[in-house]
């Protein structure tokens, strides 16, 4: 028998808050594909308090769906590789400092939200916060992890031990255990390692030294302050939830944060396709941001905006006249208000029509402030000069974010909200929030096994990539949108859609949006020729050819103009909804 | 579905109440004793948040490494308001500084470095009392008690403001019938109204105005708590709202009748003690508002 037909077969768990969720993927020569999909109720809280409960529950439904027992008497079967990504408890609470807030701060920060990590708070020597309010923060506030960081290697040296003495000052406490040591993660100047570790290294810390966050004023290296995070994360953290002792006795490889699992695939999803990358998580109680521009992987962590428990800060931060735009004129404020508090106090399993329609904008709110605060995170390294010349002084490249909807290739959602509404509400949805520019394919992740995909990737990248691109990320459709103020009643482009059984052609007015058949995975060529004041890519009024791929709906063609003016548009809500197929009325 | 779905409601059952204080004090009851609402249970001192920071290499006009050198106290050592905690003599005794505490306190913290000092106010007395008649089942050593007590046990699903008792009186004849302003009175000061489908901004107001100390309501419109409590509901944390009364809504936002099953329970207990408690967390250990009503 080759190598090749040898059948492989991982078991892949992924346990949040509420539900621990378990796939089964096979593959015999390079072929993969998911087996079976059950979940179960997570048991990590009272009255349980064994996590292996929930995993063994939702091993035997799986066994149930496929018709063979993926759990033995004694435990998960061998006949598979166990892995694991988990977010219980809240998932992993992190402290970072740095010697300047925009300089090795802003890097430890993104280290820390690279690994997956929920940020309690930053500090940095230039915090305008007095020394006693930060020691009181830090001592009030129990993370699981402590990332330190600050100076290039051979640069400052008195600001980062003053920042290790305030950490030890503080005596801060992990948030598990208070008897246990609070493991930190020191990733700033090599030069004063020892003296570093010698400051936070009595029994009430566990400190390990890794390659500066920013060894350079020019580059950051944030690859081992990572991988130190999920280190740590294994040794000290998860250990102190229940049952945890047990799963790690079965799984074939460490455990890793959920986000950190998203991010690990999302990254390599865009590397592999070679694009630009924004995905946007929306949960029950945070939204996350991912994105990869030019190769570079960021994430931003939005804590309480999320579309159960944190639903009603998501109105409160955004405003309810915003929440309000996206929905009928005929729904009250007042009421409104209440379907919103109702979900956050009751998070109901099944939502009634009204409860959908209002949790779907309040979606859209969620996405535009995950986004926001996103750009601060996904920005140039501050510190470093940069020269300005008559030729880039126009330029996108010396913008303070690396986030720009027209140089975004593929959008992805991901979370309930997308996966309980069908694909056309879907496809609203992420047009809205994201309001894409130029050329975009929008996906989403159907089947919801994109953390399960991370946990499988470093121990098998082709699976996992193959299953992402095959089965998980559902394609939505492209959308071919210009950048330009929407003027109504004017013309904003004329498309030319080629494909391999004739062309259809079609002049586009501003304020529509339309979609062309194109069927799913089908290629077809695209030409689009904007108006003068348009840009669909390659400058106003210039015209852009291009292999454009269908979805679930086809080609979108989005002329509502950038950013979108409700003022402007408000009564078309009801047009634009039909023109995706959703043809019944709003409510 | 139903909405009020893993929500507690009992007629008649046996809680325990854990009574604690958030530091180590003295517990003022023993395991036996007979408790009422407002009986203290246990005492103690909690750290100050407050602290001061005092620019010691200033106020002796030296350079802040060596502040250390010239400190009469060292961390841990309670001070007094004035009482001199660094002195500087210089020139054979001729100039003397000082540097003096600005409050009456606790040395928390110096900085070798800097030359600072923070000095933590002194502690805040805390008590813990019953809540809830009982008799005592267990003493926590330094902390408090358990307290047992036969009562009836209703959950709501949302609530604003914290422990409340009074006696327990009806705003209304059914469930399904709004709290108006004309149904409440000044007789209702001191009590926890029990209301029915919905409560009015207004009716609120006035409560506050008229002394109630709690009201159960099946719901209330969201913008007219956000208006009473002059602030929007972020996240779903509840408890230390200073509105002066406690609410509870046992259905949910808008108008809803109360569950006849909550509203007939309540009425049951009319004239008879209630100790209600506003205190919600929408969140993983999810904390429900409770209403105890004690049976005799």
């Amino acid at each position: 028998m080759s190598s090749e037909s040898i059948k492989e077969s991982y078991l892949i768990i992924d346990i949040n808050n509420s539900q621990t969720k378990a796939v089964l993927i096979e593959g015999t020569g390079g072929a993969y594909s998911v087996k079976g999909i059950d979940e179960a109720p997570t048991t990590v809280d009272t009255p349980t308090l064994d996590v292996t409960i929930g995993v063994k529950k939702s091993l035997e439904g799986l066994g149930q769906a496929i018709g063979e027992g993926p759990w033995s008497l004694e435990g998960p079967s061998k006949n598979h590789r166990l892995l694991c990504s988990s977010s219980t408890s809240g998932g992993l609470y992190m402290m970072v400092a740095g010697v300047a807030s925009k300089i090795s701060a802003e890097s430890a920060q993104r280290a820390a939200l690279g690994a997956g990590a929920l940020l309690m708070d930053v500090f940095s020597k230039d915090d305008r916060r007095p020394p006693y309010v930060i020691v009181e923060r830090m001592r009030s506030t129990k993370p699981d992890i402590f990332l330190l960081a600050g100076g290039t290697d051979g640069g400052a040296v008195g600001q980062v031990l003053d920042m290790a003495h305030l950490i030890s000052d503080a005596d801060v406490r992990p948030r598990f255990g208070p008897d246990f040591r609070l493991p930190v993660v020191y990733a700033g100047n090599v030069e004063i390692r020892d003296e570093v570790k010698g400051t936070l290294s009595d029994n009430r810390f566990a400190t390990r030294a890794v390659d500066n966050v920013r060894p350079v004023m020019e580059r950051e290296n944030l690859g081992p302050a990572k991988e130190a995070i999920y280190d740590s994360y294994m040794e000290h953290v998860i250990i102190h939830s229940p049952g945890y002792d047990k799963l790690l006795g079965w799984v074939d490889a460490p455990i890793i944060p959920t986000q950190a699992a998203v991010g690990k695939i999302l990254y390599a999803y865009a590397l592999e396709r070679g694009v630009n990358m924004l995905a946007v998580d929306v949960g029950g109680e945070t939204t996350d941001v991912y994105s990869v521009y030019n190769g570079v992987f960021n994430r931003s962590l939005n804590a309480d905006i999320g579309l159960t428990f944190g639903i009603c800060n998501v109105m409160k931060e955004a405003g309810v006249k915003n929440v309000l735009r996206w929905l009928p004129d005929d729904m009250s404020e007042g009421e409104v208000r209440n379907i919103i508090g109702n979900i956050m106090i009751r998070q109901p399993e099944s939502l009634t029509p009204e409860e959908a329609l209002v949790q779907q904008a309040v979606a859209r709110e969620a996405i535009r402030l995950g986004v926001e605060q996103h750009k601060g995170i996904a920005s140039r390294l501050k510190g470093v000069s940069l020269r300005r010349d008559i030729s880039n002084v126009f330029s996108q490249a010396l913008e303070s974010t690396y986030l720009d909807m027209m140089n975004t290739r593929v959008v992805i959602g991901r979370g309930k909200v997308f996966t309980q509404i069908p694909s056309a509400e879907a496809a609203l949805l992420i047009l809205d929030a994201l309001q894409p520019e130029g050329i975009t394919e929008m996906r989403i992740d159907r089947l919801g096994l994109i953390p399960h995909l991370g946990a499988l990737l470093a121990l098998n990248p082709e699976a996992s990539k193959q299953i992402l691109s095959k089965e998980c990320l559902r394609m939505m459709g492209t959308c071919v949108a210009p950048r330009g103020e929407a003027r109504p009643g004017k013309v904003a482009m004329s498309v030319r859609l080629t494909k391999s059984n004739g062309a259809i052609e079609d002049v586009i007015s501003c304020g529509e949006l339309k979609t062309l058949p194109l069927g799913l995975g089908e290629t077809a060529k695209l030409d689009v020729m904007p108006e003068r004041r348009y840009d669909i890519g390659r400058g106003r009024g210039k015209r852009l050819e291009v292999e454009v791929t269908g979805g679930d709906l086809g080609l979108m063609i989005d002329a509502r103009g950038r950013p979108l003016e409700f003022a402007k548009w408000g009564d078309k809500m009801v047009e634009w909804r039909k023109a995706v197929g959703l043809d019944q009325a709003l409510r | 579905m139903s909405r009020r779905e893993g929500i507690t409601i009992e007629k008649d059952t046996v809680t325990r109440k854990s009574r604690r204080i958030p530091a180590k004090g003295e517990v003022l009851v023993k395991v036996g004793d007979l408790v009422d609402p407002d009986t203290i249970i246990a005492r103690g001192l909690v750290t100050n948040p407050e602290i001061h920071e005092v620019k010691v290499y200033i106020q002796l006009g030296i350079d802040p490494e060596q502040a250390m050198r010239y400190m009469l106290k060292k961390e841990g050592d309670e001070v007094k308001m004035n009482e001199v905690i660094a002195i500087h003599r210089s020139f054979f005794g001729r100039s003397t500084r000082v540097c003096r505490s600005p409050i009456d306190g606790t040395i928390e913290a110096f900085s070798k470095t800097s030359g600072r000092v923070f000095i933590r106010g002194k502690k805040i007395v805390v008590e813990v009392r019953a809540h809830i008649p009982g008799r005592v089942i267990d003493v926590i050593p330094e902390e408090g008690a358990v307290v047992e007590s036969r009562v009836a046990l209703i959950q709501g699903l949302f609530g604003v403001g914290s422990e409340k008792t009074g006696i327990l009186a009806m705003a209304v004849n059914e469930p399904g019938e709004p709290v108006t302003t004309d149904a409440i009175t000044e007789d209702h000061g001191g009590k926890i109204l029990v209301g029915g489908s919905i409560i009015s901004l207004e009716a609120l107001r006035k409560a506050t105005r008229m002394g109630v100390n709690g009201i159960i309501v099946g719901g209330v419109d969201q913008k007219d708590l956000t208006n009473f409590l002059g602030h929007e509901i972020g996240i779903g944390v509840t408890g230390e709202e200073n509105t002066g009364i406690t609410l509870i809504i046992t259905e949910g936002f808008g108008t809803h009748p109360m569950d006849d099953g909550t509203f007939n329970l309540l009425r049951s207990h009319e004239g008879r003690l209630a100790c209600i408690d506003g205190t919600t967390q929408i969140r993983s250990r999810m904390l429900r508002p409770e209403i105890i009503l004690p049976i005799r």
